[in-house]
């Protein structure tokens, strides 16, 4: 678990925490609510807030379907870490899980100028359900998960596409 | 057009299973660490490892080198059958039908969470019949004594069976560098034995991976 505030608790062996720590907990404690009904809305509507996505990608791309339903998997996947990074304040949350695989994936199906437009798209939607306040809250894990799926900034080795690997089984 | 609640039809969307923080658990109170399954999973200290070099090399001299390999492919067999059949259990569908990316990340994670360093496939040479691997960090070759030939003989085992099982197919296994040699990395090749027969000579040589590798190339 890398949740934030895990330092806390993790000094119980120095003498007692301070004020600047107690404020830390203290406003990470009065969030929770609207942290909570922020994520409710995010589960409750999944699907609406992802089909128009979905739809509006679908049209305006040549792209086999097959593709855009990958691009849109990334979307569910990245909303669903990034709703729980919201929930625990804690946007590490998100490169823990999706760093070293789904920027990886990405690329082997090759789906990133889709996953451009998902996350423009991706905005929008956010914008009719959500409150500004509570996009901000989504803002530090939705800026996480679209620097690592995007950003060019990676020292991985880039990975083999897709369509050279199928044929693996026979290639020797 | 995509349906996003097909999509979603058991709500699952399965990701990164082999990721640090989830994969590695324990039962402290009764001293095991385990996996996200229950399996069991055991920490070596490098003194050990060191001194499984140092005892086989004092017990079997020469022989040391063909143990460890035995003991890769043995390893390798049971660690083929339960990566599949945790990934198959995870994602609820046979291996046979997910995608090689999937398949190759899943294995790159799973090497780096079990601390065994960082595995890479090189494609450079597949129309000629190749797969390159590296394998940075490696922790068994770095608990090894230094020499002159590679001594990574350990992870050939492993691959050697990994990927016989996974094409299919008899494959053999040459290591072409390797960090005990002063290389910044462990490679290996693997294809089909009668393409790798000149490749033990010419690693005993002490050429490096790239002139190996075209060595081989050219054979034709």
């Amino acid at each position: 678990m890398t949740f934030k505030l895990d330092s806390l608790f993790d000094s119980a062996d120095k003498p007692y925490l301070d004020v600047n720590d107690l404020t830390l907990l203290s406003q990470y404690v009065s969030s929770i609510p609207e942290r909570i009904a922020v994520y409710r809305t995010l589960r409750d509507q999944e699907v609406a807030i992802m089909q128009p996505i979905a739809d509006a990608l679908q049209q305006g791309t040549q792209e086999p379907e097959a593709k855009v339903e990958r691009s849109v998997r990334h979307g569910l996947m990245v909303l669903r870490y990034v709703a729980m990074a919201m929930l625990l304040d804690d946007s590490a949350f998100v490169q823990g899980r999706l760093q070293g695989w789904l920027p990886e994936i990405v690329q082997a199906h090759d789906t990133r100028a889709l996953d451009q437009q998902l996350f423009q798209l991706l905005d929008q939607q956010l914008a009719k359900v959500l409150t500004p306040a509570q996009i901000n809250l989504l803002k530090p894990g939705l800026t996480k998960a679209r620097d690592l799926l995007l950003g060019t900034g990676t020292s991985a080795p880039a990975p083999v596409p897709a369509e050279d690997l199928d044929p693996l089984a026979s290639l020797l | 057009m995509v349906s996003v609640a097909d999509l979603l039809v058991d709500g699952r969307l399965p990701g990164n299973y082999f990721a640090q923080d989830l994969y590695v658990r324990g039962s402290t109170e009764l001293g095991l660490l385990e996996n996200r399954r229950g399996d069991r999973l055991l920490a070596i200290p490098d003194p050990l490892l060191q001194a499984i070099y140092v005892g086989l090399d004092k017990e079997t001299g020469q022989a040391s080198k063909m143990v460890l390999y035995n003991c890769g492919r043995w390893w390798g067999k049971n660690f083929y059958a339960r990566f599949c059949e945790e990934l198959a259990d995870y994602y609820s569908q046979p291996m046979a039908s997910l995608s090689m990316a999937e398949f190759l990340q899943s294995l790159q994670q799973c090497w780096r969470t079990h601390g065994w360093g960082q595995i890479t496939l090189d494609m450079t040479y597949r129309d000629q019949g190749f797969l390159g691997v590296e394998i940075a960090h490696s922790p068994f070759t770095a608990a090894a004594p230094n020499s002159p030939s590679p001594s990574g003989d350990l992870e050939r085992g492993i691959l050697e069976i990994f990927f016989s099982q996974l094409t299919g197919r008899e494959l053999v296994c040459a290591q072409t560098s390797c960090t005990t040699r002063g290389d910044e990395a462990n490679r290996f090749v693997l294809g089909l034995g009668k393409r790798l027969q000149t490749a033990p000579a010419l690693v005993a040589n002490g050429q490096s991976h790239q002139s190996i590798m075209q060595a081989l190339v050219q054979q034709g």
